[in-house]
């Protein structure tokens, strides 16, 4: 039974969006993966992201996809990537984004040897962290995989503070920073398009902002405590990072994140039951809110609707209300320092 | 102090007598005596008693990587002729028929494998042919897991996972088309990562391809990268 159910049973929910847009997901993943893994080898690995990859599959989803390389360079690697587009072409009506950040080849050497500096591009940036909190793998997985460790490696292995015997939180801050980096990034970037791309889409988009992109820098947050927290008692935790033990928290970190964002935040927050509360309103509101993109009459009313006149429309503030309650069930998680959750997200979530 | 030696395959393919005469003037006390064709078995266990083999405190045989299934009876009966404290190497992709080793199988260590492989690669297939043969033993190779997944995390799941199994450490590169080559200062790194997993008591096959005047030096090395150094941080 996967941790949304099993929460679910226990709170007494009725969480039906959710389960219907996974197993939409899981259905479209199926005739993807029947479409192109054969397109897949070792060195190279379909990943798809969005809505698909978090088992949040509505009507109008579009599929983003990447080539992910982790080999010797192959000039068929282009054809490769076409033969994909042709074959998504048929699975969904709708394109990637204009952006250029999916629907290609990606070298797996930016993203792993590009953390931070001026080779970050908001691409790279965007790729990297999407592939550890948002990705799922088509077909052969090994290079996909690998990458994911390497990089999770290189967060670990070069996070000075972690492997220090004094310091007794056990939190990767060089992961967590980019995560939460990257959260601001997705913040700066959607007033980016409101300027770039004019007004239409944009409340469908600021509703999703503080839904399902806050959802993957909350799921990258509780990953992160994970490593802290994930220990029988302070014992264990105190043998495993008595030496920079950073191949088994690669491991650890790894399995954790092979969750969707949703399953990691119901694994991770089941264990607390003195947030109940506050966890069943944040799924109930999330589930509310899957409900609206899966009714495509709704969904279609708010993709067109105009940034300048969307205050006064009834679904866009109802919409809006989803994103309020949202925000006070995380509050109450994540920002009261009487729970531990709460005083890791003061201490190091914020400043 | 670790038992540690070369594979004679890696000093001189199949001459073992060869690869012994070259490792004599060495301080090694463990061997493994390697048959990677199965033509090349049965002269290895007709030469054992005439093989002055006093010196090693630990002996393995590598047993051949690829024999059909009719040679697979043949092969286990070979086999069943080594010394009995001796471990038997297996590659588990050249496996037809687990039932045929079951009478060898506490003798048996089961070797992860290389990527080109379609199994026996990650902790998970490993469980998969363990389960196969229960009472295997383990023959971890650290430069096939490094190949698999560089950053080290496999091994780990492999190492934390088969402990209890563990008889024999294979170390050596293993480079992109899967050939054992000399130790390089990437390996190194990556292999000093997991050190701290495998015991004192675990014997260090060396696979790495040496010519006579790097052997010293190799043995070196990997002696080095597995003594159990702290690995405590020490930057600010």
């Amino acid at each position: 039974m996967s941790a949304i159910s099993e929460l679910e049973l226990r709170l007494g929910a009725d969480w039906r969006n959710l389960h219907q847009a996974s197993s939409k997901a899981e259905d479209t993943l199926q005739n993807f993966t029947d479409a192109v893994k054969d397109l897949t080898t070792s060195d190279a690995s379909i990943v798809v992201f969005g809505s698909l990859a978090r088992f949040e599959l509505t009507p109008s989803s579009d599929i983003d996809w990447t080539l992910l390389l982790d080999g010797p360079s192959d000039p068929q690697h282009l054809h490769v990537s076409r033969e994909i587009a042709n074959k998504v072409k048929n699975l969904v009506i709708k394109d990637v984004g204009p952006e250029g950040t999916f629907g290609s080849l990606v070298s797996s050497h930016d993203l792993v040897n590009y953390i931070g500096g001026e080779g970050d591009t908001n691409s790279n940036t965007t790729r990297r962290n999407l592939l550890l909190l948002e990705s799922r793998c088509i077909g052969n997985d090994e290079a996909y995989d690998r990458v994911k460790k390497n990089l999770l490696k290189r967060y670990l292995s070069e996070d000075s503070g972690l492997w220090r015997r004094e310091v007794t939180n056990k939190l990767p801050h060089f992961l967590l920073n980019d995560i939460a980096r990257y959260w601001r990034t997705m913040t700066v970037d959607y007033a980016y398009k409101e300027r770039t791309r004019g007004g239409a889409g944009i409340p469908l988009r600021n509703i999703k902002l503080g839904l399902s992109r806050k959802l993957i820098f909350v799921a990258g947050l509780l990953a992160c405590y994970t490593c802290h927290l994930d220990f029988e008692d302070d014992l264990a935790r105190e043998r495993f990072y008595s030496q920079q033990n950073t191949a088994g928290l690669v491991a650890k970190l790894h399995e954790t994140l092979k969750a969707s964002p949703l399953e990691l935040v119901a694994s991770v927050l089941g264990k607390y039951i003195e947030h109940d509360t506050a966890t069943k309103k944040l799924f109930d509101t999330y589930d509310k809110f899957l409900g609206m993109l899966l009714n495509e009459g709704v969904r279609n009313h708010l993709e067109k609707l105009h940034s300048d006149n969307c205050y006064s429309d009834a679904l866009f503030q109802e919409a809006k209300k989803l994103k309020w309650n949202f925000q006070d069930a995380l509050s109450s998680i994540f920002l009261e320092k009487t729970s531990l959750l709460g005083e890791f997200t003061i201490r190091y979530g914020v400043f | 102090m670790r038992e540690i030696g070369f594979s004679t395959g890696a000093i001189a393919l199949d001459d073992f007598e060869q690869a012994l005469r070259q490792l004599a003037v060495h301080t090694t006390d463990a061997i493994e005596l390697s048959a990677l064709r199965l033509k090349e078995l049965r002269p290895l266990i007709s030469a054992l008693p005439s093989l002055n083999l006093t010196r090693y405190s630990y002996i393995s045989i590598h047993v051949p990587s690829s024999f059909s299934a009719t040679e697979e009876v043949e092969l286990i009966g070979l086999l069943s002729e080594v010394p009995e404290s001796w471990a038997l190497i297996v590659h588990p992709d050249s496996i037809h028929n687990y039932e045929l080793w079951r009478p060898l199988a506490s003798r048996v260590a089961l070797e992860n494998m290389d990527r080109r492989k379609r199994g026996g690669r990650t902790a998970k297939e490993l469980t998969a042919c363990f389960d196969m043969l229960p009472e295997a033993k383990f023959c971890f190779d650290i430069g096939h897991a490094r190949q698999f997944d560089p950053s080290m995390a496999e091994a780990y799941m492999i190492l934390t996972a088969f402990s209890d199994r563990l008889v024999q450490v294979h170390v050596s590169e293993v480079d992109a088309q899967s050939r054992h080559a000399v130790m390089t200062y990437a390996a190194e790194l990556a292999f000093r990562e997991v050190a701290h997993l495998i015991p004192d008591s675990i014997p260090l096959i060396l696979e790495s391809r040496v010519t006579t005047g790097e052997i010293e030096r190799e043995l070196f090395k990997v002696a080095d990268i597995f003594a159990h150094h702290s690995s405590e941080a020490t930057r600010c």
